[in-house]
């Protein structure tokens, strides 16, 4: 018995049928047999097709690689309050240069806060063993480099960090870094971002700001920006050696140990305040972004480790990835030179002068967006937006 | 080797990486297509995610589950998410803002596709005119739709929207034949 001898399958079998979802012979000898389900089957066949051929106007031109999905669960973990050591949020002067551009960018910079502080941690520390023997009691940002990363490398940085976190007490503004509070945290940080008057902004900040030739700004760009000022913050991590015993036993490592030098030692990160100017176009509220802030200094307080001990402990780290100890070991002037992670994946970057100071131009694989970033006269400026690298340059190089 | 240790523990087996890692491995890339579909913004689409993953995260139970539960669970959150989002009128002026944006520059042309001005105010148009089709049929063909034309099988389609197999033909059929007709009305006038 066939089906072609019974009654008609139904709409849905039908439609079940076209996406082989069901592939018995049956439906094919109804289907020879039957003119009615021959019309159903073709209005199904052309309404599915029309309906194919306008999703795929909706498909992304791309699904997340594997990498980027390990940012992206990276990112949620942070989220989520893991203990990462230093997260600056939205008190980073760096990253909010070019935090919202676009995706490329966005993926990347994922990481690149936490990026920024591990280079801090390595970077101010000397460089060979020759300068080992000196101590120097601060850093002081006044100039930038580049440290290349690939996702792996910005993956395992981030994780570095989290276990570097579990070596002692993280405190930021808010308090004492809490996993359940993270968020909140984060919220608040968020809600310190107040909007200003230019005057009101070098008020805040402590210096005039610098903003763009009008004669350099491309043209549909709103000439009044909107001002948001980020105050300056504090993090400081305090080594705990009982914690980091925990740590090391509950992860299969009893055999490793904080030296008894760090317990109590304290890295301080001195966040400047820092101005944004945001000017939007009729397509975007952040077409062209314009960021000043003050020098970034890291201390280091109580204990009885030096600089030279604490690097190398922190080079030692496990999982901090090879690549990216061996370029921040290159950086001369190690002391004033902040490294900027650039994922190279999505940013290419050269090295460029703006105004007579060494910076970095960058800009992203896709063409969308583009930054410059640079340290003079004891500021750390950053420029971003959706424009070419010439275009995006010629407005840096205007600021006054 | 690092402990996730704000991650419920579930299953951490001899890679290192707890059930949820492997859960978001699994399902981050594919319902990351899906919920672009709906907001037709990268940016939108991973923030979503995000929030998705973090109820599968504090959800210790749900993670228990086989995977293909959890994944019909991660899609019914994620839709209701972007369809949340989609409809906050802020996020979404804010969003079509980016889209006309982001989505020009971020798409690698296609062949003989229409290139320059003329061809991205058309690509746009188009896009626009399939969501205000698509925001037109009932919210169940809408999510059947989504979901079919994301990939996703029958099977997955019914554990998804909490149906019978034997049903997502029919429902399937009906929201295809309701969407093409609102969609050449919007284009076709």
């Amino acid at each position: 018995m066939t089906i072609s001898s019974l009654s008609c399958p139904d709409l849905g079998a039908w439609r079940a049928w076209l996406d082989h979802e069901d592939e018995s012979p049956r439906f094919d000898e109804h289907l020879a047999g039957c003119p009615a389900c021959q019309r159903l089957v073709a209005d199904l066949r052309e309404d599915a097709a029309s309906v194919h051929a306008a999703f795929a106007l909706l498909a992304p031109s791309g699904l997340p690689s594997a990498a980027e999905t390990v940012v992206a669960r990276e990112r949620l973990r942070s989220q989520r309050g893991h203990p990462t050591p230093i997260r600056l949020h939205t008190q980073e002067p760096v990253p909010m240069f070019i935090r919202r551009i676009s995706t490329p960018w966005r993926v990347a910079v994922g990481g690149v806060a936490a990026a920024v502080t591990l280079s801090l941690l390595v970077a101010f520390t000397p460089q060979g063993s020759a300068a080992a023997a000196s101590f120097l009691a601060q850093f002081r940002s006044q100039q930038v480099a580049a440290v290349e990363i690939s996702p792996q490398t910005q993956t395992d940085i981030i994780k570095t960090l989290n276990a570097l976190g579990n070596l002692g007490t993280v405190k930021t503004p808010s308090g004492v870094l809490d996993p359940a509070r993270a968020e909140a945290a984060a919220r608040s940080a968020g809600e310190q971002v107040k909007s200003a008057t230019l005057a009101e902004a070098g008020a805040s900040v402590g210096f005039t700001l610098a903003t763009p030739d009008p004669a350099t700004l491309p043209a549909g760009l709103d000439k009044a920006p909107q001002i948001r000022v980020m105050p300056a913050s504090q993090v400081r991590f305090t080594f705990d050696k009982s914690k980091a015993s925990a740590y090391f036993r509950s992860t299969g490592h009893p055999d490793v140990s904080l030296p008894d030098k760090f317990d109590g030692a304290t890295l301080v990160v001195s966040i400047p305040s820092a101005a944004i100017l945001q000017y939007s176009d009729k397509s975007a509220k952040d077409a062209l972004i314009v960021g000043e802030a003050g020098e970034l200094v890291v201390d280091v307080e109580g204990g009885k480790v030096s600089l030279p001990e604490m690097r190398d402990f922190l080079l030692g780290l496990p999982g901090l990835p090879q690549s990216t100890v061996g370029q921040l070991k290159q950086i001369q002037n190690w002391n004033e030179t902040l490294p900027i992670p650039i994922p190279v994946d999505k940013v290419n970057w050269q090295s460029t002068v703006f105004n007579g100071n060494q910076g970095l131009l960058l800009n992203d694989n896709s063409g969308v967006g583009s930054a410059a970033i640079w340290h003079a006269n004891g500021h750390l400026y950053g420029v971003a937006g959706s424009l070419k690298a010439t275009d995006l340059k010629r407005i840096a190089d205007g600021l006054r | 080797m690092l402990k996730a240790i704000d991650l419920p523990q579930v299953e951490a087996g001899s890679s290192g990486l707890t059930r949820f890692d492997r859960l978001f491995a699994q399902f981050y890339s594919e319902l990351f297509g899906l919920v672009y579909r709906v907001l037709g913004d990268r940016m939108e689409a991973e923030d979503t995610l995000q929030e998705a993953f973090l109820k599968l995260a504090d959800a210790a139970d749900l993670q228990a589950k086989p995977d293909g539960e959890v994944g019909a669970w991660l899609r019914r959150v994620g839709l209701n998410l972007a369809f949340n989002r989609l409809r906050s009128a802020r996020r979404t002026r804010a969003r079509l803002e980016r889209v006309g944006r982001l989505e020009r520059a971020d798409e690698e042309p296609l062949e003989n596709e229409l290139t320059g001005p003329a061809g991205l105010i058309v690509r746009e148009e188009d896009r626009a005119a399939v969501r205000r089709a698509l925001a037109e049929v009932p919210e169940r063909q809408r999510e059947c739709l989504l979901l079919r034309h994301s990939g996703y099988s029958y099977a997955e389609i019914a554990a998804t929207l909490d149906l019978a197999v034997g049903s997502v033909g029919v429902l399937l059929a009906r929201a295809e034949h309701a969407f093409r007709a609102t969609y050449r009305r919007q284009t076709h006038p």
